[in-house]
Parts: C-alpha cells; structure tokens; sequence
C-alpha cells in the first residue's frame, strides 16, 4: 500500500520548490501582458519575397517604430507590437513596408485602445475575485457536514492557490523564454484551472468523510492516507483523460490557442499533485499541530488532539 | 426495471439518432456556415467595437443607440454579408462582427461613415452675388451676409489629387454659436486659423438650402437611390434619386429658385450636394421642376457610386461613431480555414485515444462508457447547431475539454463499482450502488466549473464581447451539464442491459482482478 501522507514534508519540498521558481521569475521577468490588457496594435504582414529579420527590424526602426516588439512568424512573415495605430498611421506603415520589401499583405491586425485595456484589466480582476468568493462558498457548502469544515475549506483553498501560483509561475517562465504574453485567454485557461482543481479536492475529502463516518482504520493520518489511495486510480484517471484531450489540442491546434493550453496542462497536473499530495498531507499537518515542523530552527510544539 | 430500462433505451436511440441526422454529414459544406455556426477566428472576418459620440440624454441615447444599429445593419446587409452581428453593447457601444469579410479598411468606411446627405446653395451678398471666403476674411468683425439665414457656412475648393482626380475639399466651416460668436473651424469642427485661410479665398460659401418653410433638403427626404450611368456623351457613373413626397416638394421650391435660364455657370445657379461636410459636387440646376427624382452626379467610379447608393438608401447614422474604435480585429480566413480541420483533428484524436484508455483500463464497462462519449459526441454537437452556439477556436478547446472531462462521471462510477464488486456484492448490486454513490460526487464536483464558466462568459461579453472567452465559457458549460448526464443515464442503461447478457459472467470484462490492494 502506499503512503503517501507519510512523504507529505517531501511534496511539501516539491511544490515549494515550483512555487520559488516560479516567484522568482515572477519578480524578475515579471508577467508580460499582451495587448488586450496593455492596449495597443498588433499586426502580421506577409511578404511574398523572403525578408530577413535584421533588415526588416532596421527598416521599421528607421519609420520610427523604435517601441515596437518585431517577432518572425514564419516565412517572411512577421508580427509587430506596438501602440494604438491609426488608420492613416497603419497605411502609411504598410505602403513603406512594400516600397522596402515588395507585396505585402495584413495576415492579422488587432488594435485595442487604452480605455478598453484598462476596462479589461478591471473586469479581468473582477471575474478572478467572483470566481474565488464562488468557490470559496462551495467549498463551505460542500464541507458543511464535515466534523471540522473549516480545516476541509481552508486545506482545499491553499492547494487551490497552489495550482493557480504553480501556473502563473511557470507561465511567466515560458513567457520570458519564449515570449509569451497573458491575455484575456490566460485569465480563461486559469479561471478554468482552479475550477477544475478544486473538483478533485472535493472528490478526495469526500472519501476521508465518508471513511470518517464509517469508523473504520486508526489514526487520522491512517484514514487520510486510505482514502487517498481509494481515490487515487480516479483522480489519476480523470486527469489522464483530460490531460489526453489537451495535449490533442496542443499538438494540433497550436498558435493561437496555445498559451491558453498550456496554461491548462500546467495546471492539471498542478491540480492532480496538490489534490492527492497537498491537500490531504495539510490536513494531516493541521490536525496533528506540525505546522512548527515547516521552520527547521523550532521544534514540533503544540500538540493538537 | 428491465422494461423501464427498454424504454429508456429507446428514447436514447430517439435522441442519438435525432442528433446524428442534424449533425452529419460531416463535410466541408455542412460544417461550414450553413451548418455549424462558425465564429470570427475560423472563418476570418472582422471584429469592431465603437464607442458612439454621445450629445443627448439617456432616453435619446438609448433610441438613437438602437437608430444606429439598425443603420449600420442595413448598410453592412446591402454589402452581402453572411451572418453579421450587430449589437449595442453597454450603453453606447456597438459591437460589429462581420464573419468571412476580411477587408478591415473597408468594413471601417462602411461602418464610419455617418452618411449624413445635406444640400446646399450659394450664400448671396445684398447685390445678389456669391459670397466667397475671401470677403469673409475682410471683415475685422465677422457677421453673416445672409442675415436670415443662421446656419452654417461650409466653404469648398476644389483640388487635385496625387491621382490627377478632381476633388472638393472642405477648407473652414463658419459657424454662429449659442451665444452668437461667429467663428472658422476646419471640417472636423477643430477652431481654424484666419491666417492659413488666405490662399482659400476663392471657394464659395454654401448656406443650407431650405424649402419656403425653412425645412433644409437633406438625405432624410430620400426614398430611394440606385446607382447609374449618366446618358451624356461621356458617360459617368451616378447616383438616380428618389424624393419622398415632403422631399419633392421642398427639392421643386428650392430649383424653381436656383433655376436660370440664361447666363454662364455660376454657383448662384448650382446646388451643392454634401456628404458629411464634404462636397461631392455642385452640378447646375437645369430644370425648375424635378418632381420627385434627380441624379447626385460627382467624381465617381463605379464602386464608389454603389457604395454611396447602399449609404444614402441605409440613411444616417442618428450619431457619429468615435475613431479609431475601441476595439478593431481582423483575422484573415485562409488562417482561420487550417484551425477548422486542425481542432476537428484534435477532437477526433483526443476523443479516439479517451475511448482507448477507458477500454484498456476498465474493459467492458470501457467499451460502455465510450459508446456514452460518442453518444455525449453527437448530443452535444447537435446542441450547438440548433441552439444554435458560435462556435470558435477556443470554443472547440472548451468543447474538446470537455470531452476529457466527460468520462470524469464514468471513471468516478467504474471505479466505485470495482470497490463494490470487491467487497462480495453481485455485478448487479456493484452497479446501482456504483451510480447511486458517486451520483454526489459527480455533481459536487461539477458545480465549480459551472460557476467559472458562468463568470468566464460575462467577463467575456462585458467589454468587447470577446468571442474565444464566451465561446470557450458556453461549449465548456454546456459539455459539463450535458456529461453529468449522459455519462450516468446511457452508461447505466447500457451496464443494466448487459447485466442480463451472457457476457456478466464474465467478470474479467469487468477488469476486477486489476488495481487490487
């Protein structure tokens, strides 16, 4: 049988581990943020000829896009970020880049002003704050029969924030290497994250109740540590399905969506370790008063019934 | 309890049937907009949001927000667009969503363009004569010529273009404010330098033209406009006109005035006609009697005598649109035709290796829980096509998600019945008590996704109605509630209807021996 509660200081280590990471690129790379929340033109152009990037970096320098963030998409085919463009300003750029380069098309343009960036930042951060409250008074619902249900909501609350810093974290690493940008997509693929995490939280502290009530098995770590493995086959399963099915979309579907997926496959597998490895191992800590045993200098004090 | 089952079995086979019939057949053309409905990012198309320039109260707001809709619907209907959407959003925001018109420029000049048709004749000083800016701009105190006349003075040139093309071109309107102060402004109402108005003082100054009483001619007295070809010697391209009745009685006031049968062109005798502040031309009035029709001539080619046709017949916007937009995206269709067959790929893969893993995991009930996802497949697909959902990109990812998610209720099932059936209870016991046990599970569990769905489709129509955000919120939502109970109700009765088979016998279809402690 396994012991998986037995380990917790190790998945403790594990995740704390991520989590550092993570806040460290956090605080150094920071959170790039794409145009939807930062306002601003973005622009694709294709040119029939090949065009090598220096040249075409140097030729928008020289128009006077010095701001502007130049990626190769492809073939002679580029993506320019840069503020809010006019018309007449998207013309003239246009004209210029085809005296320089010959034929050019407009694969993609999106523009977003300043006065629907901040709308969207706002609502963004409002739709975060709802889903949390959301939760959080599910959680004290689904629990309500629990012998200790604030230990159950608070315990499903940390692993919760858990996953959504693990895919923050992890995402402004990948943004740093490779350039990615949060939009109102990542928001979509986090939200969807910690509404999908919290489910199998639930599933697992449902066991522990349900085991709880029936009497059956020892100590509490005992009866943690059994429903855990009861669970286990099905919180392996569910997320292996889910995981399929995302990795599909990523293989397939790619670009646009992309950073959204990966969000996704970040925080599923985030969610499934905190479900199975955090959660129940918190609960443990909790009950058993080791809280004293996550700073090494002090002793295990305070022992709880 | 077997007949219950049958019957429930049957209607299952009603349902399935019914949602392969609106489903298939799967190809191009029926996946395309006359089945599915497909969204901006796959089909391409345009995506604008405007932000109206807001002058009246809220209860005229409100009625000249839905004038502008409709105006902007009619105009965008006229060009042929498959399937736009047009919608206020907010308080005086337009939302336009133009699937499969990828010409941004082009979708903006359509939408932009108030459209506001006005006519107008030339300002006379008390001996009769034309007054241009010139003797505007030598007044020290500026004061109107035409003292009965309050409106005010659009004042045009006409200049060539870099294409060697004849244009007008408004240089100053005068206008008399509210508290009587007469001042220059350029056409776009911005306060006009006397000085720079100098090398201007050649064009005329143009006063509204009005019928006997004080009505002034404009495109709201239009019935009809189609587009032309002039009968001269060189032929043009034109616009043919109708007046309604009030129309064509203040347009035979006014020629019967402007009309001389005698003497040269003079602007005296012309009739300027103008479309939002700028003059398209200034033809002479030939005929003191039009009766209700006339021609809006001016330097046109063909396209552009269409385009201004469909504006004048679609009238002007009750309010002008602030520029740029708020919001502007286009995205171009051969993109958006390679995610189509991409995601239906993706959705193909990832529901085909879903069914593997289950049946190589749980065996029979596997098999079971694969037909409901074909099953849960169809149904939803169906769902989205007669509700009918837009689908897009991230649309398709919610609903493929929700594919993996959907066998959730399965596995939470399966698994609960492999405990059972090892604790010594009869295939038949393990089975209801599987489903009656997690039935708790599998609904707490779904309850948070539904409730981020909910708040992911506001945030997604609150500002720019952000079509992958509401698609990705509403596929998801959906899968989810249709999946609690697809995955209990067919696999039930599919499990119940094999419990009476040969097959139960069986128990290593039932795959108990695996996963044992």
């Amino acid at each position: 049988m396994f012991d998986i509660i037995g380990k917790r200081f190790w998945f403790f280590l594990i995740s704390g581990i991520v989590i550092l990471v993570g806040i460290i690129s956090l605080v150094s790379a920071g959170l790039p943020s794409g145009i939807e929340f930062s306002s601003g033109s973005m622009l694709t152009v294709k040119f029939e000829e090949p065009v090598e990037y220096d040249r075409f970096k140097e030729e928008l320098v020289s128009l006077g896009y010095t701001d502007a963030i130049i990626q190769s998409a492809g073939e002679g085919q580029f993506l320019i970020r840069t503020h809010e463009l006019s018309d007449s300003e998207k013309a003239q750029l246009e004209s210029s880049l085809s005296e320089r380069f010959g034929q050019v098309t407009e694969a993609q343009f999106s523009s977003v002003s300043p006065q629907v960036a901040s709308e969207t930042v706002n609502n963004a951060a409002i739709a975060v704050a709802i889903s949390a409250i959301g939760i959080l008074l599910y959680v004290t619902w689904a629990f309500r029969r629990m012998p200790r249900p604030f230990h159950y909501g608070t315990c499903a609350i940390v692993a919760l924030l858990h996953d959504a810093l693990i895919a923050v974290g992890m995402f402004s690493i990948l943004g740093a290497l490779m350039d990615w940008e949060i939009n109102l997509m990542f928001i979509t693929g986090l939200l969807a994250v910690i509404g999908y995490s919290v489910n199998n939280t639930v599933v697992v502290f449902d066991r522990i109740r349900e085991n709880l009530t029936k009497g059956i098995g020892g100590t509490f770590e005992a009866v943690v540590n059994n429903s855990l493995v009861e669970t286990m086959s099905r919180s392996v399963n569910t997320s292996l399905t889910t995981l399929i099915v995302v990795l599909a979309l990523l293989l397939f579907v790619g670009a646009t969506i992309q950073n959204f997926v990966v969000v996704l496959i970040i925080g599923i597998i985030a969610g499934t370790f905190s479900s199975v490895c955090i959660a129940p191992s918190l609960l443990v800590v909790w009950d058993r008063g080791e809280w004293g045993r996550f700073i090494p200098w002090r002793k295990t004090s305070n022992k709880k019934a | 309890m077997t007949r219950t089952n049958t019957i429930v079995l049957v209607v299952i086979l009603i349902v399935f049937v019914f949602a392969l019939w609106a489903v298939l057949p799967i190809d191009a053309e029926k996946l395309g907009r006359k089945g599915m409905h497909l969204g901006l990012d796959l089909v391409g198309g345009v995506h604008l949001v405007y932000e109206a320039e807001v002058t009246d109260n809220a209860t005229e707001l409100a009625r000249s927000m839905s004038r502008t809709v409709i105006t902007i619907q009619k105009r965008i209907d006229k060009y042929g667009v498959a399937e736009p959407v047009i919608q206020q959003l907010g308080d005086d925001r337009i939302l336009i969503q133009m699937p499969g018109f990828t010409d941004i420029d082009a979708a903006k000049r359509l939408v932009e363009q108030t459209g506001f048709l006005e006519f107008r004749e030339a300002e006379l000083n008390a001996e009769g004569l034309p007054v241009y800016l010139k003797d505007y701009l030598e007044q020290t105190q500026l004061k109107f010529f035409d003292n009965e006349e309050k409106g005010d003075r659009l004042f045009s040139t006409s200049v060539t273009t870099k294409e060697g093309k004849q244009e007008h071109k408004t240089v100053a309107i005068l206008t008399k404010d509210e508290s009587g102060t007469i001042m220059f402004t350029d056409a776009s109402g911005k306060p006009a330098d006397k000085e720079a108005l100098q090398e201007y003082g050649d064009s005329v100054a143009w006063i509204p033209a009005r019928g006997d009483n004080g009505t002034q001619l404009t495109g709201d007295f239009l019935d009809d406009a189609q587009p032309t070809i002039s009968q001269d010697i060189s032929p043009q391209p034109e616009v043919s006109i109708k007046w309604n009745s009030q129309g064509s009685i203040i347009f035979d006031q006014i020629a019967k005035r402007l009309y001389s049968s005698t003497g040269d062109y003079s602007p005296k005798y012309a009739l300027g006609i103008i479309l939002d502040n700028t003059m398209l031309s200034a033809p002479r009035i030939n005929s003191p009697k039009f009766e209700g029709s006339g021609v809006i001539t001016g330097n046109f080619n063909r396209v552009e005598a269409e385009e201004l046709a469909n504006l004048l017949k679609s009238g002007a916007l009750p309010m002008p649109l602030k520029q740029p937009p708020l919001y502007q995206e286009k995205v171009s269709a051969t993109l958006g035709a390679n995610f189509i067959e991409m995601s239906w790929l993706a959705g193909l893969i990832g529901i085909v290796l879903v069914m593997l893993f289950m049946i190589a995991y749980y065996r029979l009930p596997g098999v079971l829980a694969s037909l409901a996802l074909i099953f849960y497949g169809a149904l939803v697909l169906a769902l989205f096509k007669l509700i009918p959902v837009t689908l897009t990109l991230a649309g398709l990812g919610g609903f493929i998600l929700s594919i993996g998610m959907a066998v959730d209720a399965n596995v939470l099932i399966f698994e609960r019945m492999k405990e059972e059936l090892r604790m010594g209870r009869t295939l038949g016991a393990a089975i209801e008590a599987g489903f009656n046990r997690a039935w708790s599970a599998i609904r707490d569990s779904n309850v948070t996704t539904i409730i981020v769905c909910v708040i992911l489709f506001w945030l997604g129509s609150s500002i720019i109605a952000s079509a992958p955000v509401m698609g990705f919120a509403l596929t998801l939502g959906i899968g989810v509630i249709i999946s609690m109970f697809t995955a209990i109700l067919v696999t039930r009765t599919l499990l119940r209807l094999f419990l009476h088979s040969p097959l139960s016998k069986n128990k290593a279809l039932f795959s108990i021996d695996r996963g044992k402690k």
